[in-house]
């Protein structure tokens, strides 16, 4: 093999061919170096990380009651441990077959956690916040949203003419209409619908509205899934004699949901940053609680320092959640999509 | 005796233009073995189709092992047909998000309701009958397109069907990989499936086939023995049909 010319003589080539691109070369490196230094200057010298420092608790768990902490604590701790597990752990065997199952108990296993029952001090749901408050309202919103938009892409595809339409409609109508009017919409209308002594918490109707927003989003993105199924696969599945329903649950979905896991990881992500709006409404998650902390006076003016903090969780969760939903791509479909070959 | 498919008069348009199938009428001997040629758009799909209910008719009587199967497209007598009726199709269909053996034991575990043990054992016969036992663990796009071609037909057999349709079975591979799927067809039919083939693949019908059947615009042309429709057809557009074929 022949060695490439010298890495000096590359660079040389590649940032100094000509002398505008000297120039050009020589102002870009200044610039990056610029917006280096300062960056880490600001990061290490000027920045006072106080306000992050003294307030981890409030940012991981918001208002919760100290002795009882260890509740949400507990919960995230299983969340990083499932994710260590899936990521990193057996590829065979029955841990790997029992963790989609474990995975969706986390939800009522959050739920139980926070709000306590069962043996657990109820805690009412003001008191909770922080990165615990977001997680949970990503989770629960995304374990309701995802069957619900499920249903909404078959619907659209029914023949049933009354179905179809108002699967349309409510899809058309949600997407037409920003998130957070939804969201307003859910705390002042879901307690009209209902009868007076029966109240809904304010995060469990800021669940519902999020999940019925999500939902015709999700809807979209399975029914492109649907589509990619060639008609030839349920005309195998039916002479087959499978019913309807059983070419649905065994052929159609899980090749629909395949094609839409990318898309799904999308609005998984989207879900997770989404829950930053209901600061507006007044839950305490890890955007509300970085708010009601500028707030104070100790921190006034350390806005800064707060958000990038903020940018850095968001990222954190994102990167888990997007690492995540790679390896389930990887795990279903190892060798199984290759196109024919013959 | 019932005859295992009894057509009288059978009619279906795809629009306004020309009939698909235009008064068509056969009918099938338990343990025959039907071949039906023609020139591409003359309708041999859409008839066989019919036979299954995956398209449904405009006019005509049709019964499948004694079952009416007429204009009206009754779900459940459908439903009773596909049971006993199995079916292959030119490109294959198998399920791609199913391991080979999934995809012969979903239905028998399925609609059939047996044990998944049972299931399992019957398809690895199935597939050594086929010859491709090893592919079992595999999954359909990792296979040539005559494996697949036989794995349908396994996934087929294993409702235990008293009819076999296929579809241009072979036209859809390589050359090199016909003779593989055409010695399969031919063992099932030496031990007396009743089947009804579309095919262009004279020389299987030659042997093969009891009956064959030559449709052109959607009209039954002629039905012969196939060393009469092979040596000298009775009308001329078969007679042009075949020299465009030989």
């Amino acid at each position: 093999m022949q060695s490439g010319p010298s890495p000096f003589k590359r660079l040389k080539r590649h940032l100094l061919a000509t002398p505008l691109d000297g120039l050009m070369s020589v102002l870009l490196l200044a610039l990056v170096g610029w917006v280096a230094t300062t960056t880490l200057h600001w990061l290490f010298v000027d920045a006072d990380w106080q306000v992050v420092s003294q307030n981890l608790p409030l940012y991981a768990f918001g208002s919760y009651p100290p002795h009882q902490r260890w509740r949400p604590c507990l919960w995230i701790a299983l969340l990083i441990g499932l994710t260590l597990l899936t990521l990193l752990g057996p590829r065979r065997g029955w841990i790997r077959k029992a963790l989609p199952l474990v995975w969706i108990a986390m939800v009522p296993c959050g739920v139980v956690l926070l709000a306590g029952g069962l043996g657990l001090l109820p805690i009412p749901s003001h008191a909770w916040g922080g990165l615990t408050l977001t997680l949970l309202l990503t989770a629960c919103s995304g374990a309701l949203a995802l069957p619900l938009g499920i249903l909404l892409a078959l619907g659209r595809q029914t023949s049933l003419i009354v179905i179809q339409r108002s699967c349309s409609v409510y899809i058309d109508v949600m997407r037409a209409v920003p998130l957070i009017a939804v969201l307003f919409f859910g705390q002042l209308l879901i307690p009209l619908f209902l009868p007076m002594h029966l109240e809904v918490n304010r995060v469990l109707r800021a669940v519902l509205a999020f999940a019925l927003f999500a939902a015709a989003y999700i809807a979209e993105d399975v029914r492109g899934g649907l589509q990619a199924i060639p008609r030839t696969q349920r005309e195998a599945a039916a002479v087959l004699g499978l019913s309807p329903k059983q070419i649905i649950q065994l052929v159609v979905l899980p090749q629909a949901l395949r094609t839409a896991l990318p898309a799904l990881t999308n609005q998984a992500v989207g879900l997770l940053q989404n829950t930053s709006l209901m600061a507006i409404l007044g839950l305490v998650e890890l955007l509300g609680i970085s708010r009601s902390l500028l707030a104070n006076p100790d921190f006034i003016g350390r806005y800064l320092e707060v958000y990038v903090w903020l940018a850095g969780v968001y990222w954190l969760v994102c990167t888990a959640m997007a690492l995540l939903a790679r390896h389930l791509e990887h795990q279903l479909s190892p060798t199984r999509f290759a196109t024919s070959k013959r | 005796m019932i005859p295992a498919i009894q057509a009288t008069g059978l009619v279906k348009s795809f629009g306004d233009h020309q009939r698909a199938l235009d008064e068509v009428s056969l009918h099938v001997e338990s343990g025959q073995v039907l071949v039906v040629m023609g020139p591409s758009g003359s309708g041999k799909s859409t008839l066989i189709r019919t036979f299954n209910g995956l398209e449904s008719l405009d006019e005509g009587r049709l019964e499948v092992l004694g079952i009416p199967l007429d204009a009206d497209h009754d779900e459940r007598q459908i439903r009773r047909i596909r049971k006993r009726v199995g079916m292959v199709f030119q490109q294959f269909n198998l399920f791609p998000h199913l391991s080979i053996l999934d995809n012969i034991t979903l239905a028998p575990i399925r609609v059939q309701r047996r044990p998944r043990k049972e299931a399992e054992g019957r398809a690895i016969d199935l597939l050594t009958q086929m010859g491709i036992a090893e592919q079992a663990g595999k999954y359909p796009g990792q296979l040539s397109g005559g494996q697949q071609q036989r794995v349908a037909i396994a996934r087929a057999l294993a409702l235990q069907p008293e009819i076999m349709l296929f579809d241009e079975p072979t036209s859809a591979l390589d050359p090199e990989r016909v003779k593989e799927v055409l010695d399969a067809m031919r063992s099932l039919a030496n031990n007396g499936m009743t089947m009804v083939v579309v095919t262009h693949e004279i020389s299987f019908a030659r042997e093969v086939a009891d009956r064959v059947l030559f449709m052109d615009e959607g009209k039954v042309v002629e039905t012969s023995s196939p060393d009469e429709f092979f040596a000298n057809a009775r009308e001329e557009r078969s007679r042009r049909f075949l020299n465009q074929m030989m």
